[in-house]
């Protein structure tokens, strides 16, 4: 008993393939006992040079690329490429066209948001919402598969519309869905937001200042949660978001509880924008003429996107030809992952998978 | 701020020398000299009428000629944007670090770094990330770069 | 399934109870068949794919498989999603770790042999059975879940195959 105790640090591992990491992220972290002094993320381990890839491909083959670049919402990504090729040409999509967008991508907002509101809870030890979700997002599935064909890497939005129209039957099963689709928020919500234990892990942790969220240059809900009122579709508006009317939601800790309210409050209002669309929509064509060797005019452009996860950007140069000359996609995940040894300095292993799973970092965003 | 204001303001207040590029978008666009890069990262951040404190993105360009880095800001608070960048020689790309404006640009640059083979100033930590630990192959962006095991897409024309 | 239909041709009855003869091969690995546990590999997009059969519409656990998180205690590694080439020693790592007897299901056009990712990339491992051994290739980009539960139907079919002596 008079041993004396060993206290130096450990360095352990969390290594690239872990349950609660999301992907392939590697977190060396220096402990004291359980308590995190230092996380190190590693990356790079799903870096697929998509970048490099589009440099010889035309823009019709770089659009299912870049589906590839953040998988859980392919229409995104889609969307913020063509936003940046049809902002160099200034090209007008029509409006049945622009209305089918807007309602794949918040329909495609609301099928991220699920994955997460399945996911986190499952990283904390709950595994009944993930069932859950999952069967509402397999609806979604229906209906996406109804209309293009795939249900994960969608390659519908291109350059100048949308590839395809939708069925007959999409209205009235999107309809079926947006009934039934409160009560479901509402069972999710039963489950967890007034559960101790959910509370007990989530509230009070891993918060992030608003002094965090501008140096650090978070975007999107994480964001939000602190309180930065900041989303794209209202301060920068894009396509025809400016004619909906829908609500910001916003949190005030920061905490890991603030950002899993802030996406399931984000849900309710894509399923608000939706139901808008749909009683909207008008007839005409999706889809303006485009050459399949589409060549922008030369120039240099940035398109953002308020995409589920923060700010989707793709900076495209063009030199006139039917290459791009140069593409960076910057996703929200990539700014959000060099904030996290800060926000859990001090705190126990168990925090920083609660944070982790909060932040909905994504691995291909980081590593494209 | 509209375009015309910004440009305004940016051209007439800041000390050092701002060229414009004439460009269709609606951010105005300016070209920096490497060496005011770190004292215009400043101004544009703490100015009252700019605050452009959000960093939307970073990016490295090879365009043949000369390397460029180009920087896309804009501000949370009065929601307008503007772009600008630095060009670098071909033989000696070197530019400063500005994570003491952005702390957030940190691995943005470190990407630049690592792709583009620009060495960055005063940076605290430029080691590799995404490529692997033992890649002695050169700097894969560049134009012109093959390496082995690099199968290019065949052209069917 | 052919064990249960031939059952009353093989079966004894003696008086208690009867009895059954069959082979140790046949029952050891029609026991190993419906039980595969499977290993948590995703790496990119296949990865929700594979969630999503998980999930309750299409269900794995009705097949007998549940997902573990500890090579040590996996039967079948599903390889979802692009292997890198810095992933790939860490790969092969853990497929050093599983205990045997241990299969491999490549899922995906990308760990079949680099997917969309063969041309113009300096950073991908054109296909995982580079490292590692695989038994079941399912293409797609990514496969439906139908097509995966199929996949690990016929690794079930594989295995019924085997004889003792040949387990590694």
């Amino acid at each position: 008993m008079a041993e004396e105790l060993r206290t130096e640090d450990m360095t352990m591992n969390m290594g690239p393939q872990h349950p609660s990491t999301h992907g392939v992220c590697r977190l060396v972290l220096t402990l004291d006992g359980e308590v995190i002094k230092d996380c190190q993320p590693v990356i790079g381990f799903l870096h697929r040079s998509i970048e490099k890839m589009c440099e010889n491909r035309t823009y019709a083959q770089c659009i299912p690329l870049m589906d590839r670049f953040e998988y859980c919402t392919s229409m995104s990504c889609n969307w913020a490429f063509c936003l940046a090729a049809e902002k160099l040409s200034d090209i007008k999509v029509p409006e049945r066209g622009e209305y089918l967008r807007v309602i794949m991508g918040e329909l495609n907002r609301i099928a991220s948001h699920l994955i997460f509101v399945g996911v986190t809870p499952m990283d904390c030890g709950a595994l009944t919402p993930f069932l859950y979700t999952f069967r509402e997002r397999e609806r979604i599935m229906d209906l996406f598969e109804m209309t293009c064909g795939q249900r994960l890497t969608y390659n519908y939005i291109r350059i100048g519309g949308v590839a395809k129209d939708i069925p007959p039957e999409f209205i009235p099963k999107c309809r079926e869905f947006l009934d039934i689709f409160e009560e479901k928020i509402r069972d999710y919500e039963k489950l967890l937001v007034d559960n101790p234990i959910w509370i007990a892990r989530n509230k009070g942790v891993g918060i992030i200042t608003p002094q965090l969220v501008y140096d650090y240059c978070i975007s999107g809900p994480s964001a939000r949660a602190s309180g930065v009122n900041f989303d794209i579709r209202k301060n920068d508006p894009y396509s025809i978001y400016d004619r909906f009317d829908f609500d910001i939601p916003l949190g005030t800790g920061g905490d890991c509880y603030d950002r899993f309210n802030v996406r399931v409050n984000e849900m309710r209002q894509s399923a608000r924008i939706v139901a808008q669309a749909l009683d909207h929509l008008p007839d005409g064509e999706i889809r303006v003429k485009v050459p399949l060797k589409f060549k922008p005019n030369p120039g240099e452009v940035y398109s953002r996107r308020e995409n589920s996860r923060g700010e989707m950007g793709v900076y495209l140069v063009s030199d006139g030809s039917t290459k791009p000359f140069r593409i960076r996609a910057r996703g929200g995940s990539f700014s959000h992952l060099q904030a996290v040894p800060h926000i859990v300095k001090g705190l126990k292993i168990a925090d920083l998978v609660a944070i982790f799973a909060s932040m909905d970092i994504i691995m291909p965003e980081i590593d494209r | 701020m509209t375009k015309a204001e910004l440009t305004a303001h940016i051209t007439t207040t800041f000390s050092g020398q701002v060229t414009v590029i004439e460009n269709t978008q609606p951010e105005p666009y300016f070209i920096v000299k490497p060496e005011d890069l770190v004292a215009f990262a400043r101004f544009i951040h703490d100015d009252s009428a700019l605050q452009l404190t959000f960093l939307m993105n970073l990016a490295g360009a090879d365009t043949g000629e000369r390397y460029e880095v180009v920087y896309n800001v804009c501000s949370y608070q009065l929601k307008h944007r503007i772009f600008f960048k630095i060009q670098l020689p071909h033989d000696n790309p070197e530019f400063d670090t500005v994570i003491q404006v952005w702390p957030g640009a940190n691995w943005f640059e470190r990407e630049v770094w690592e792709l583009f083979g620009m060495t960055v100033r005063n940076h605290p930590n430029l080691t590799r990330f995404l490529l692997e630990d033992d890649w002695n192959e050169g700097f894969p962006l560049r134009k012109g770069w093959t390496g082995t095991d690099f199968i290019p897409l065949p052209d069917r024309g | 399934m052919g064990l249960i239909k031939k059952l009353p041709v093989y079966t004894e009855h003696i008086p208690g109870g009867s009895l059954v003869t069959t082979s140790v091969n046949s029952v050891l690995t029609m026991a190993q068949a419906k039980s595969l546990w499977y290993l948590l590999f995703g790496t990119a997009c296949c990865a929700i794919e594979l969630m999503a059969t998980g999930a309750s519409r299409y269900d794995f656990d009705r097949l007998g498989m549940i997902f573990r998180a500890s090579p040590r205690q996996a039967d079948i590694m599903l390889v979802a999603g692009t292997i890198t080439k810095k992933m790939a020693p860490r790969v092969k790592r853990i497929y050093d770790q599983m205990a045997q007897p241990r299969y491999v299901l490549a899922m995906g056009g990308c760990a079949i042999g680099g997917g969309p990712f063969y041309y113009d990339c300096y950073s991908v491992l054109k296909g995982v059975d580079k490292i590692i051994p695989v038994d079941v290739f399912v293409p797609g980009c990514p496969p439906r879940p139908e097509a995966l539960l199929q996949g690990c139907l016929e690794v079930g079919k594989k295995i019924r195959t085997l004889k003792l002596d040949e387990w590694s």
